[in-house]
Order: C-alpha cells, then sequence, then structure tokens
C-alpha cells in the first residue's frame, strides 16, 4: 500500500476506535439535523406530496454537515489537547493525510445520523422510503460524502489558524444548514445568497441526490433547459461533475492550508498549546 | 526472520542494515550526528482579553554545540533553560528564529521529512499519548505514521511492549495506567521506528527509582549498539553516570560544555562543607553568604532537619565560621566533600560565571 | 458588607462568569456568532415555511408564526445551555472542587451565575425580534410591549432555572455537555416554536408542559398580538410554577451531588 494511503487508513482507524470509545460525542454532532429533520417532518405533514422523503434526504445531508463540521473543525484542536500533535507532526507523514483519515470517519458517521432518521421516519411519520433509481442513489451518496470530508479538511486547517475554532463551529452550523439548501430549494433563498450556495460542493451532491431518488431538484429546471427535455440522467451527472470539481478545488486549498498551518504552528510553538 | 532491536545476532543487524536502507543512510554533511549552528528562538506571547499586550521571550540564545555519532550527549539546565525548546528544534517540531541545525546530515528546516525518518523522539509525560485507546493501538499508529514495514510491525511493536513491560497490559486503555507506564509507553514509541539517533527530554522524571534505573540501563544499552542518543535532564548524578559529553545552559544559553570530569574540575578548587543540624534559621543561612571565601551556599531547611552546603576554597578552615554562626543551633554532622557534577552546575548556573572565564 | 453575604455572592459570581466566558472569545467573535446563529436558526424554520407556502401546503400567517417562536426560544442558548454548561466547565476545569470547598452558600452563587445569562437571553430575543420584523415582515402594531416585556423577562429567568435543574443532574455524567445540547434542542419540537404542541402525538404533548418555554412562547405571541398583561397571566402563572420547581430541583441536585462528592471523594471525573 503507498504510504499516504496507509496513512489515511490508520489515521481512520484511530478516528473509529475513538468513536467506539465515546459514542456519546456523536449526540452533540447530530442532534441538530435530528431535530431540524423531526420539525420539518411535523410541518409537512400537512402537505401533499413525498414531502417526508424530501425531509428525510436533507436531514441525512444536515446529518453528515453537522458531524463533519463539529468533529473536522476540531481534529487538529483534539490533536492538541491530547498533547499528540507535536508528536503526529514529527512523523514523516503529511498531516493533510492524517487529518483526511479523520475527516473521512467522520463524514462515514454522519451517514449513520442519516440512517437513523431514515428509521424514525419510516417508523414515526411512516414516510414511504422508495428511490427512484437505487445505483444513481448510493453513487451521489458516496460522492457527496467525500465532498463532505474535503470541506471537513478546509474547516480542520482554518480553524487551528484563528483563534476561536470553538465559535466558528457553533457559528456555521446553522448558517450551512440554510445555505445548503438542504430542507428548501435554494430558490428561495435572496439572490444574494445563491453564490454562498453553488460553491458548497454537497449543495450539488444532495441535488442529485434528489434527482436519483426521483424528486424534483432545484437544479433539475436549469439543466434541463440547457440540455433539453427528459435527460434527467445526463442531469444527475452534470451535478455530479460539478460537486467533483469543487471537491477537487476543496483538496487544492485544503494541501495549501495545510501546508500554511504546519509551518505557522511550528514556527511559533502553538503545536504544544492552543 | 524476526529482526530484532535488542538481537545479538550480528547476522540479524547486519541483514537489518541492509534491508532497512532508510534508516542508515546518511546526509551530506555527516561527520557529526547533530549539528546545532547559533539557534535563536524567539517566542512572542500576548497576554489580556480585551487590552492585549504582546511582548517577546527569548528562549535560545546563540546556541551552538556537535554531538558525535555514537555518543551519549547530555544537556542540562533548570526549567524554563531552553532544553526542551532545544529538543524540539532538532526535531523538527519547532522553526528556530535564526541560525541552522543538521540532524544524521540533514538540515531541520530544509529536509524535514529525512530528519523525521531517521530519528526518535521521546518527550514523556502525562499528554502525548491517545488516552482512550490502548497502548497497542498508540503504537500501531504511530508505527504506520513512521512507514515501519508491515511485516515487522506487529513483531516489533510486541518485543517493545514486552521489553518495557507493557505487553499484558497492552490492550487495556492508555488512561489505566500509571505515570510510569505511561513514560514507558513513551519510550516504545520513540523507537517504534528503530531509529539511528533519539532524543529524550527528561526520560526518568516522576519515575520510580528501580524504574528509572531501569531506564538508564536501556539508554546505556542503546548506544552500547550503535545508536547516538541526546538526552535533557536535571538530576546532575543521571547526568554524570550516562553522558560522555555535557553542555550546560541556562536562560537561553550555553554556559559550559565538557565530559564532567572536565565540568568538576571548574569546581575543584573549591570543596563542598555540608552541615547537618538543628535549629538552623534562614537568618543564620544568610549570614554564611556574608562570610568571607564563600561562594555559594544553599539550605534545605525542614521541620526536623536543616543541611547546609557551603561552597568555598577555605575548606576546613570555614569549620570555625561555621562554629561561630551556628552557636545556638545543634550541628549533627559535618562533612567536607569533593564537589561533584551538581555543585559545578549549580556553580554555573546560579553564579555568573561562564565556562573559559578565569577560576 | 459581610463577606459572605447572598448578595455579594450573587454580584461577583455574575461578573465572573462574564469574565469566564470572555476569556476565550473575542467580544466581536462573540456577538457575530450570537447574531449568525439567531438568525441562521429563524431563517431556516422561516424558508420551511416559505416553501410550505409556495406549494400551497399553508396558512400565511405561517411566517408570523415561526419567526415569533424562534425568536422567543433564541434565548435557550444563552439560558439552558450556558447555565448547563458553565456547570460543566466547572467539573471538567477542576474548580468544582474548590469551589465546594468554600463556606459560601450556593444558591446565591448558583442564581448569580445565572443572571448574567437571563440577560444575555433577552438581549437574543431583542436581536430576533428585529430579523422578525425587518427581514420576515413580521408585524409587531398590535404588541403589548409592557406585556411583551414581562413575558420575555420571566421566560429567561424560568428557563435559567431549567438550565440549573439540567445542569444539576447532569453532574452525575460524564459530559455535561451532550445534556446541554439535547435539552436546549428538544425544545424545538416540544414548545410550540415552529408548529402548535397540538400537532404532536397526544402522549408527546404531556412532556411540553415541563418546559417554561411552552408557556412563555404561547404568551409571547399573545402579547404581540395586543394581550394585555392580566390576560396572559395565567400562563405567566403556570411558568413560573414550573421554574420555580426547577430551580429547587436543580439546587436539590446540587446538593446530594456534594454531599455524594464529599463521601466518595471523587468530583472531578464521576
Amino acid at each position: 500500500m503507498p504510504q499516504p494511503l496507509r496513512v489515511i487508513y490508520s489515521a481512520f482507524r484511530l478516528a473509529m476506535l475513538h468513536w467506539i470509545a465515546d459514542p456519546q460525542w456523536v449526540i452533540p454532532n447530530v442532534i441538530a439535523p435530528f431535530v431540524f429533520t423531526f420539525v420539518a417532518l411535523t410541518l409537512f405533514k400537512q402537505a401533499t406530496g413525498p414531502f417526508g422523503l424530501y425531509a428525510v434526504l436533507g436531514g441525512g445531508m444536515m446529518g453528515m454537515w453537522g458531524n463533519t463540521l463539529y468533529a473536522s473543525g476540531f481534529a487538529i484542536s483534539f490533536e492538541k489537547w491530547q498533547g499528540t500533535l507535536e508528536e503526529v507532526v514529527a512523523t514523516p507523514a503529511n498531516l493533510l493525510h492524517v487529518i483526511t483519515g479523520r475527516s473521512v470517519s467522520n463524514a462515514l458517521l454522519g451517514l449513520t445520523n442519516m440512517i437513523a432518521i431514515l428509521v424514525i421516519a419510516a417508523m414515526v411519520f411512516r414516510v414511504p422510503l422508495g428511490v427512484a433509481n437505487p445505483v444513481l442513489f448510493g453513487i451521489s451518496m458516496v460522492l457527496t460524502l467525500l465532498s463532505v470530508s474535503a470541506l471537513g479538511l478546509i474547516f480542520a486547517s482554518s480553524f487551528v489558524l484563528t483563534r476561536s475554532a470553538q465559535v466558528l463551529t457553533n457559528g456555521l452550523e446553522f448558517p450551512i444548514y440554510v445555505v445548503s439548501g438542504s430542507m428548501f430549494p435554494i430558490a428561495l433563498l435572496p439572490f444574494w445568497l445563491h453564490p454562498a450556495s453553488f460553491i458548497l460542493g454537497p449543495t450539488w451532491g444532495i441535488d442529485a441526490i434528489r434527482i436519483a431518488a426521483g424528486q424534483e431538484s432545484a437544479s433539475l429546471q436549469f439543466w434541463l433547459n440547457i440540455i433539453g427535455p427528459e435527460k434527467t440522467f445526463l442531469a444527475f451527472w452534470l451535478d455530479v461533475s460539478v460537486m467533483l470539481l469543487i471537491t477537487l478545488a476543496y483538496l487544492v486549498i485544503a494541501a495549501y492550508l495545510f501546508k500554511m498551518v504546519e509551518t505557522k504552528s511550528r514556527r511559533d510553538g502553538s503545536l504544544e498549546h492552543a | 526472520m524476526l529482526i530484532s532491536l535488542f538481537s545479538e545476532d550480528t547476522e540479524a543487524r547486519r541483514a537489518q542494515t541492509m534491508t532497512a536502507k532508510v534508516n542508515t543512510t546518511r546526509g551530506s554533511a555527516s561527520e557529526k550526528a547533530v549539528v546545532a549552528e547559533h539557534l535563536n528562538k524567539l517566542f512572542k506571547v500576548t497576554k489580556g482579553t480585551l487590552r492585549r499586550t504582546k511582548s517577546q521571550v527569548v528562549a535560545l540564545k546563540d546556541v551552538s554545540f556537535e554531538v558525535d555519532y555514537g555518543e551519549l550527549f547530555g544537556l542540562v539546565g533548570p526549567n524554563g533553560a531552553g532544553k526542551t525548546t532545544t529538543i524540539k528544534i532538532l526535531t523538527t517540531m519547532l522553526i528556530p528564529t535564526s541560525g541552522r541545525a543538521t540532524v544524521l546530515g540533514y538540515d531541520v528546516q530544509k529536509e524535514v521529512t529525512r530528519v523525521r525518518e531517521r530519528i526518535g523522539i521521546v518527550l514523556g509525560g502525562e499528554r502525548g499519548l491517545y488516552t482512550r485507546v490502548s497502548a497497542l493501538d498508540n503504537l500501531r499508529y504511530f508505527a504506520d505514521l513512521y512507514g515501519v514495514p508491515v511485516n515487522v510491525r506487529n513483531s516489533r511493536i510486541k518485543e517493545l511492549l514486552q521489553f518495557m513491560g507493557l505487553w499484558d497490559r497492552a490492550k487495556d486503555r492508555v488512561e489505566t495506567y500509571s505515570k510510569g507506564m505511561k513514560q514507558r509507553l513513551h519510550l516504545a514509541r520513540g523507537l517504534i521506528n528503530d531509529p539511528q539517533i533519539i532524543f529524550l527530554d527528561e526520560p526518568t522524571i516522576g519515575l520510580d527509582p528501580e524504574i528509572a534505573r531501569d531506564t538508564r540501563d536501556l539508554i546505556r544499552k542503546l548506544v552500547e549498539k550503535g545508536k547516538t542518543v541526546l538526552l535533557t535532564t536535571h538530576y546532575m548524578f543521571e547526568a554524570d553516570q550516562l553522558c560522555q559529553r555535557v553542555a550546560v545552559i541556562r536562560n537561553g544559553e550555553i554556559v559550559a560544555l565538557d565530559t564532567p570530569s572536565g565540568l568538576k574540575k571548574y569546581v575543584m578548587d573549591t570543596s563542598v562543607v555540608e552541615v547537618e543540624g538543628f535549629g538552623i534559621t534562614e537568618n543564620e543561612v544568610a549570614k554564611f553568604k556574608e562570610v568571607a571565601g564563600v561562594l555559594a551556599v544553599s539550605a534545605d531547611l525542614s521541620e526536623n532537619k536543616q543541611v547546609l552546603k557551603i561552597q568555598t576554597p577555605k575548606g576546613s578552615e570555614i569549620i570555625s565560621d561555621v562554629q561561630q554562626i551556628l552557636k545556638n543551633s545543634r550541628i549533627y554532622d559535618l562533612k567536607i566533600k569533593e564537589p561533584t557534577l551538581e555543585d559545578a552546575y549549580l556553580r554555573l548556573v546560579e553564579g555568573s560565571v561562564k565556562e573559559g572565564s578565569a577560576r | 458588607m459581610n463577606l459572605l453575604s447572598p448578595f455579594r455572592i450573587f454580584l461577583s459570581s455574575a461578573v465572573f462568569s462574564f469574565r469566564a466566558q470572555f476569556n476565550w472569545l473575542y467580544p466581536p467573535m462573540w456577538l457575530t456568532m450570537k447574531l449568525a446563529m439567531t438568525l441562521s436558526q429563524m431563517a431556516f424554520f422561516v424558508f420551511v415555511g416559505q416553501f410550505l407556502l409556495a406549494t400551497g401546503n399553508a396558512r400565511p400567517d405561517i411566517i408570523a408564526y415561526i419567526a415569533i417562536g424562534n425568536a422567543i426560544m433564541a434565548m435557550s442558548w444563552n439560558t439552558v445551555f450556558a447555565v448547563v454548561n458553565i456547570t460543566g466547565d466547572d467539573k471538567w476545569g477542576g474548580t468544582l472542587t474548590l469551589l465546594l470547598a468554600t463556606p459560601a452558600p450556593r444558591l446565591p452563587l448558583f442564581i448569580g451565575r445565572a443572571m448574567l445569562h437571563v440577560f444575555d437571553g433577552m438581549l437574543s430575543v431583542a436581536i430576533s425580534f428585529v430579523f422578525a420584523v425587518f427581514l420576515f415582515g413580521v408585524n409587531f402594531g398590535s404588541t403589548n410591549a409592557l406585556a411583551l416585556l414581562v413575558v420575555v423577562f420571566l421566560t429567561a429567568f424560568t428557563m435559567a432555572g431549567f438550565g440549573l435543574l439540567i445542569g444539576g443532574f447532569s453532574f452525575y455524567f460524564r459530559d455535561p455537555m451532550v445534556f446541554a445540547n439535547i435539552f436546549t434542542f428538544i425544545l424545538l419540537i416540544f414548545c410550540g416554536v415552529n408548529f402548535p404542541i397540538q400537532a404532536l402525538p397526544q402522549p408527546l404533548q404531556y412532556i411540553s408542559y415541563i418546559f417554561p418555554l411552552t408557556y412563555g412562547i404561547d404568551a409571547g405571541r399573545k402579547a404581540i398580538g395586543g394581550a394585555t398583561l392580566i390576560d396572559i397571566s395565567p400562563l405567566l402563572g403556570q411558568m413560573l410554577i414550573v421554574g420555580f420547581i426547577s430551580i429547587i430541583l436543580g439546587y436539590i441536585f446540587f446538593q446530594s451531588f456534594e454531599r455524594a462528592a464529599r463521601k466518595t471523594g471523587r468530583i472531578e471525573a464521576v
């Protein structure tokens, strides 16, 4: 196995071991999405149409977000509290790879939140959970997961560069749920917020997921106007491509930020204490 | 074939040397294991919440020294002198403000990865380990980060844990470990990549005497195997016992660098008069400082017993001063001793002298 | 003034809370976070409401309903969450042992700490009302200002008491932060913030009545609709009863925790 992959896997494994040791810490990370979805489902109960599934998918998306934001935001801070950041930096492994492993485990755990939401929705709200195209659905889920992980890397590095990681993490959670259009079409948002929605890879991801589920999605009409009607399949892949491009950009930015984080921390001795 | 770090089998060692290329190559400037040249380190410190004040702390000032291959080198000094800062610079955890350093011939700023591959670091302490997982998982993680070949990884981990006496608790969470066990785990981790040079920061601090002694034996054994070791300590007897050469650092500057006996010669002109008594007060200790010919006085005043150490060239002539000043106290014992490394250290660190200045 | 006088302790613990909060937080950062969180929480649910409205699935007054509910709920971050965390911080910070070793009477101490958060909570509500009016077009034209002020103050106060209750019982667990999160967020489900509690399944509705916020939001909506203090006094009365029960229970929990800790000698890592 090439070394970077080995490092990513090992960091992933360590992160999972930590989750198993303290499973209760998933709760703060996913409670907001869980509760927001519950509220949305209650509100949507009075509506006619496949709103139930809409809410469930949105909630799952938010679950992935929430966990990534919190856990990745604190990824580097966690190492500082344990006192292990110095030791990890002093290894020949690239810090970016180390945190990537952790970030992937976070996104994966966010996925379990989605499953919990799905189960509650099906049992309590009797939401029918059929999706139009299961294969495309699966693909879009996995790719969105990767996009969210990549964004987590940017959070992990930039939160270390600023003094108040905790403030940012708390403060960013709700805005992201609003801007990413998880629970309502972004068309409802004021126009000046739209750019913010579009640079978020997962916005495209949730869109692709909805198309695969056979739902109405925000971008569907937009794509179909360009490529012609009935080409839902193509619209799906267009969404996915945009998301992948954005994810690539995230990785490049993250790599740069990590280098900066490491050099700065080594220069001012902040590897040891916050 | 099991490749052991501690094996006497020279065949195995030769095979290890051949297969583990990474660990035995050296960089260009490779005559010395460690070269530190004019290292300076300044830290910016900000205080306050609403009104922030900035200031600068000088951690290291023009620190230069060299360490030979296979040497056991000591860096001693009081807390806050700059020992840990020096180690962190040499192990790439910290970037110096100016100056350069090479480890195994590789520059610590320009060839960072090569340095990191080949060194072992033991900072020790209560932190620095993942306490919510087991010792085995900790070592496995770091083995992966260091790129320890997968075929030797598990056997090496087992060997290290067995040697450190932690094997039967290997699967327990590190948070259940005692301080001594954690320190031993730190040591195991420091050796996980079979490094050519090992940096130890106060390796025996807080350990029970037997474990501390075993640790020192281990350090000696590592050097016997051809490794280079740089350790910091503030136990003088430890530096005296183990190190071939010792650098004394005070307030970020190196004030002396010599073999232990070389440093002791430095206080050869003085004897240390040790007085053990009862009823000795601080007042009386202060009076000693005013006696002509007394270079330094240190006192350990506890309830039941007080011990004074007086450094003076006067030797037995001081006895009359002792009797005079302590006439109201009881003297149980009085010894005149040969100066030790600790005395030399105290003089260097508390006094205002540097090595090389006239005695 | 007697050194141990309740008032002095009350005052100094409020100031301490204030300083403690700012220790890790720049004031501008704190303000930004406050604004961002209150606005985006409201925005999230308002837009869900808009979605329903646009698809013909809701009545037009849904926006005002949601906005006001979230505005009043906004204080929960300062009251419940912050109060639980203060006690959590103490435990983790290791200062709890020292604190319990002092002879200071407990009640003024803890109430002092909570008061700062009550006023902070009221500030959050005020900011949220501003957002509701200027961003989401909610009409405050017929508001009975005095009634609304009283409602907001009493709700914040009783919710702080509720925070003390949760804080008290979370002492027994390892991570008070987890409790803080759970009990603040579930308010969104049970207190009539985004939908009337009648929308919940019958058995769950009973749970709504243990939260002071349920009464507060109801009274708040009425006050904004023009109701007088007299009209809403039954609701306020019920809220105060629930609030005082919480404070007393919280106090009992603290005392029993202190006694248990003294017996077993373990505070820090219960």
